[in-house]
């Protein structure tokens, strides 16, 4: 929302803080100024000048014309604008002197654009009358700040907040005495009072369209308006004044004597003031006249009824409209104008009556000898006047942290126009304004932020709060995360952070079915239209990225899986993924790194073969796990996924396994008895999983197995093609005693029988 | 030639000898023709009988001088050969340090991580709880729970990525204080990092989704100069140095009195600068009273318990300690990016 400076000015006389100035108060008080902008700045060097004459020069369309200036003299200068006429008022600017077409030119005259205060560049102003207007400031405020104050949506709204900031009176433009009282003349039906709790209209007639006088195209030109003409520039320049949107409609094009706000029937449509036609939709107000939808609620105009060059009669609506249903509407139809953003704000329902008598004021400048037809046709909700609010200056001092006396918090409840009583010392009945009261002020909490902004959040001591010293209760899965991450990143590898997004396209080579995903219903790009159930596809997409510009790499991303589970929320998995590539070698030692990072994660988790998925590498897939639980996979991507090179993924479980991992550990007594150990050298067919041989050999070892240890495999001459030797060397010894010779004889000799029982060979 | 003198004269010759023998096995030699039970020495010692009984004692005492001389000499000579044995050893062990380590090299974490971390330490350290809560979220958490009804047009200021079945991708992390004051109940004090979604274009300085962390603390009796207090330590632990904070008003449902907190521009003092926009102010975290119908939709009595809220920017807040400009590269996955940090 853009605010003029010197329209401001003129509901806070002598409002004398620069601009600058000002917009640093507003931010500190009120709501965040985004920028400062400085219009119609020629106007410094201009002034009102009447051609006396014109002559031409030449052939060109260049011509010679004397002109009497008000604050610079009698000047010739040479102009090339067709409007430039010998009698006309129009704008000098100072611009120096230049020969033109060989005439010396002593400065110029200007168009609209040249002095800045409109967008016309056709021709020369023409002035109406002797005052030439000002150069401005135009103040930008961030609109979100302005989210919950429906006043602040118009010049007078701010005006009172500079007027409060300022200590300065405000003066209100609104004179209701120009509303006659008499009935209105047209009629108003309502259906629903709760989406239109007011509606306002007057009529008048003699209307003259021409465009605005040229005050009036500046001022609205300048907060970013566009100027049409002088009927529809007033709806605007009261809506910016006033925060109240208006529509006027041309009432000869209105069929019916009776105006019905109403929502729409099945098929109906209407083609708007922007040339866009509109299917409507049942939750969808219309202004209608007998015949059909002439508006949509506080969204836009039709164009049928619009005000033309030929409109005689008019009929100005001022009206209220649910702040919700402008929403939806508006939301529903794409169309955000400056009369929905107002309305979807909650504006003042008694504002309606105001606009309109601003309005009558303004026409009759604006359109001479236009005449009011009839008065006020006004159809409106009860409104109740919100109750007071109590509050008490000792809570307003424990909120905010600081004293402030009973007398600044009246002095500010006043500057801001809310009712104040003080009831009992030091206790406040405050009556909320009806500006403020439509949902923004309704708690003492309120009440509050009005006190602190006024006072001033700088004059507030920092000061620290006396709190019982505890322990934070623990968050043991974040300690775990991080802990995980500590260790995968020790390890090597270096963390991404993938979008929680994937598309059909990411998980197709993983086989993944569309239909096991939660979709998004408003994806912001064609490839992030769906929420991830893996890892996997943006791991392996960082791994094509990264494969482009290095041969090898390691790299993890903690993040969550989420899978649709019926009703309520998904479920969220955390996983770490971690992967290894090499563009050259055979993999083999990925594979084993990462089944290293996993055994750091999880002291003694096992691998196991498992049949591979779809995108596993047939004969390099394993289940990784703990004590039976499946906490993951080990595998080497498919090449089948694009890969140049080779890479190995390593897929946890974190839920899993930090629920596994929460054991408490219990210290086992060191061993006091000597051990001794043998090595058995066990032949195998070559796919022979090694880790299936070692647990045959510790299962048949028994109790006074100490440890087991993988000692080498070997395969070649002597062993025949297809045969392998893997060598262990067991360490046997008993808590309570040294093992005898034999016992431990007796140990080798059980483990020889049970592997030779199932099969395998023994090299003794 | 008196007995002594012979003493005197095969240790002489011995002494020679010893310094010139060019290693161990001479030097063995030596001792064995000298020192050895049939060596030279002993030899002479044999015709001591011959002498009378004070010749004998002083005799014997020279015997045992020489003996010792020559011994401390043959242990010295023996030290030099093995210190020079061991120089040769260690001098074939030279080994280049500056080859690089075997691999891996060590990898880093995000830097989104590292600044959590640390704010979750600080935090911690001030006895707040770090909370978790899901990144799918219903409505009612995310909005209704936070004082923004359907319709509220503050459903504008947060871009939303709705999901089929109603819920949504949560548009802030406040949604955990909710979740946290069901779960702790008054007092409290917990943050709650985590990622976020908001439904906008991705540029260099937008992104769809981003990292948050939310504060909260419930208790009797919290002003606005207890909020003032905390972000002011916060801040200043978190930039390391002495921050100036400065309150303005700021609009969010949730809050009452809500704020916008600026600090005093870090990289110009307050002159202004560019990354300032010339006004000496940093627009860094909104802030505020907790708004009374939040604490009562999560069952605590606002007449009873009063706190204050606060939303931390973890993405912002890394790319302004590591000098990112571009937003993109946090979630671009571009090793050359992430190994930096």
């Amino acid at each position: 929302m853009k605010f003029s400076y010197n329209w401001i000015r003129e509901m806070v006389p002598g409002l004398d803080v620069p601009p600058r100035e000002l917009m640093r108060l507003i931010t500190t008080k009120t709501a965040e100024c985004e920028g400062l902008e400085e219009v119609g700045g020629a106007l410094a060097n201009a002034s009102v000048a009447r051609v006396m004459s014109v002559e031409p020069i030449g052939e060109g369309h260049n011509r010679k014309a004397l002109v009497e200036t008000r604050r610079f003299g009698t000047k010739t200068v040479v102009c090339g604008a067709p409007n430039c006429r010998a009698g006309m008022l129009t704008a000098y600017i100072a611009s120096g002197v230049k020969t033109i077409d060989g005439v010396e030119s002593d400065g110029m005259l200007a168009s609209g654009r040249e002095l800045g205060i409109n967008s016309d560049h056709s021709g020369i102003v023409e002035l109406t009358s002797e005052e030439l207007v000002a150069a401005d400031s135009v103040i930008e405020v961030d609109n979100k700040s302005l989210t919950h104050r429906p006043d602040l949506w118009g010049h007078h709204g701010m005006a009172r907040e500079v007027g409060a900031i300022t200590r300065r009176p405000l003066r209100d433009p609104v004179r209701l005495g120009l509303l006659p009282a008499a009935p209105g003349v047209i009629g108003v039906q309502i259906d629903d009072l709760a989406l239109c709790p007011r509606y306002s209209a007057l009529v008048f007639e003699n209307v003259t369209v021409q465009l605005s006088p040229l005050w009036l195209q500046y001022r609205l030109e300048a907060i970013g308006l566009n100027t049409i003409n002088n009927i529809v520039d007033v709806t605007n320049y009261v809506m910016a004044e006033l925060a109240q949107p208006m529509h006027a409609f041309d009432a000869d094009k209105l069929r019916g004597d009776t105006i019905f706000v109403r929502n729409a029937w099945p098929g109906e449509w209407i083609t708007a003031l922007n040339g866009e036609k509109y299917e409507l939709a049942g939750s969808n107000l219309l202004i209608t006249d007998s015949a059909g939808p002439i508006a949509i609620a506080g969204v836009i105009g039709g164009m049928d009824s619009s005000i033309s060059e030929g409109t005689k009669r008019i009929v100005l609506e001022s009206a209220n409209f649910q702040a919700a249903s402008v929403r939806k509407t508006s939301v529903a139809l794409k169309l955000r104008t400056d009369a929905s953003m107002r309305f979807e704000k909650s504006q003042d329902p008694l504002n309606t009556v105001r606009g309109l008598a601003r309005a009558v004021e303004l026409l009759q400048q604006v359109s001479p000898g236009i005449r009011l037809v009839g008065g006020v046709s006004d159809r409106k909700a009860e409104f109740k006047p919100p109750a007071p609010i109590e509050v008490t200056v000792d809570w307003l001092n424990r909120k905010l942290g600081r004293k402030v006396s009973a007398a600044e918090v009246r002095s500010i409840f006043e500057s801001l126009e809310f009712g104040v009583r003080e009831t009992a010392s030091g206790r406040f009945s405050v009556t909320v304004p009806s500006w403020r009261a439509t949902r923004d002020v309704s708690i003492k909490d309120d009440l509050l932020e009005e006190v602190g902004r006024m006072i001033g959040y700088e004059s507030i001591t920092p000061q620290a709060p006396l709190i019982a010293s505890v322990v934070p209760p623990a968050n043991p899965s974040r300690l775990y995360h991080r802990r995980v991450r500590a260790m995968t990143a020790a390890q090597g590898f270096t963390e991404v952070y993938n979008y929680s997004f994937v598309s059909e396209e990411m998980i197709a080579p993983f086989g993944f079915a569309p239909s096991g995903h939660i979709r998004v219903t408003n994806p912001i790009a064609s490839d992030q239209t769906m929420l991830r159930t893996s890892l996997l596809p943006a791991i392996r997409k960082n791994i094509l990225d990264n494969s482009r510009r290095l041969d090898a790499f390691r790299l993890f991303e903690i993040g969550r899986e989420i899978h649709p589970r019926g009703e309520g929320l998904p479920e969220e998995t955390p996983h770490l993924t971690a992967a290894m590539y090499e563009r050259h070698g055979d993999g083999r030692a990925q594979l084993f790194e990462l089944k290293r990072l996993a055994e750091c994660l999880m002291r003694g988790c096992e691998v196991r073969p498992a049949a591979p998925r779809p995108f596993e590498h047939p004969e390099r897939a394993a289940v990784v796990g703990w004590r039976g639980q499946e906490i993951g996979r080990l595998f080497e991507f498919h090449p089948s996924l694009g890969i140049e090179g080779r890479a190995a993924v390593l897929d946890l479980d974190l839920a899993v396994m930090e629920r596994l991992d929460d054991q408490e550990i219990r210290y086992q007594p060191l061993r006091r008895l000597p051990t001794s150990a043998f090595d058995l050298s066990v032949v195998a067919n070559v796919r022979e999983p090694a880790g299936a041989i070692e647990r045959r050999m510790a299962d048949a070892a028994g109790s006074n197995l100490a440890e087991i240890e993988f000692v080498r495999e070997y395969t070649g001459a002597p062993l025949p093609e297809g045969r392998k030797s893997v060598s262990y060397r067991l360490t046997v010894g008993a808590a309570d005693h040294t093992l005898s010779s034999d016992e431990a004889a007796a140990i080798r000799n059980r483990v020889i029988e049970a592997l030779q029982r199932e099969g395998f060979e023994l090299r003794i | 030639m008196s007995l002594d003198d012979q003493i005197q004269k095969l240790a002489t010759e011995a002494l020679a000898q010893i310094d010139q023998a060019n290693g161990l096995e001479a030097l063995e030699a030596v001792r064995v023709d000298v020192l050895g039970r049939k060596g030279s020495l002993a030899q002479v010692s044999k015709d001591f009988g011959k002498l009378a009984t004070e010749e004998r004692a002083a005799s014997g005492k020279a015997l045992n001088a020489a003996k010792q001389k020559l011994e401390s000499a043959l242990e010295a000579r023996k030290q030099t050969f093995s210190n020079q044995a061991l120089t040769e050893r260690l001098c074939g062990e030279w080994i280049d340090l500056t080859l690089p380590a075997p691999r891996p090299r060590p990898g880093s974490l995000h830097p989104v991580t590292q600044i959590q971390n640390e704010i979750e330490d600080l935090f911690t350290s001030l006895g707040f709880a770090v909370l978790d809560g899901p990144e799918v979220e219903t409505e009612y958490h995310n909005f209704d729970a936070l004082n923004i009804p359907a319709h509220h047009p503050a459903r504008d200021m947060q871009d939303t990525f709705w999901l089929e079945g109603g819920n949504l991708l949560r548009t802030h992390t406040s949604p955990v204080q909710v979740r946290g004051m069901e779960r702790l109940g008054p007092p409290l004090r917990m943050i709650a990092p985590g990622r976020t979604f908001r439904n906008e274009e991705v540029d260099a300085s937008h992104e769809h989704t981003f990292y948050q962390v939310e504060g909260m603390m419930v208790d009797r009796d919290v002003s606005v100069a207890h909020l003032i207090y905390f972000m002011k330590t916060l801040l200043s632990a978190i930039f390391k140095r002495e921050v100036t904070v400065r309150l303005r008003p700021g609009y969010f449902p949730f809050v009452e009195p809500g704020f916008e907190l600026d600090i005093r521009c870090l990289i110009c003092g307050g002159p202004g600068c560019a990354v300032c926009k010339q006004s000496g102010w940093v627009e860094l975290l909104p802030c505020g009273l907790v708004h009374p119908n939040v604490l009562l939709m999560s069952g605590i009595d606002p007449d009873q318990w009063g706190g204050f809220a606060f939303g931390l920017g973890l993405t912002r807040l890394a790319m302004m300690r590591y000098g990112i400009d571009d937003i993109r590269l946090l979630q671009g996955g571009d090793l050359r990016f992430l190994s930096q940090f």
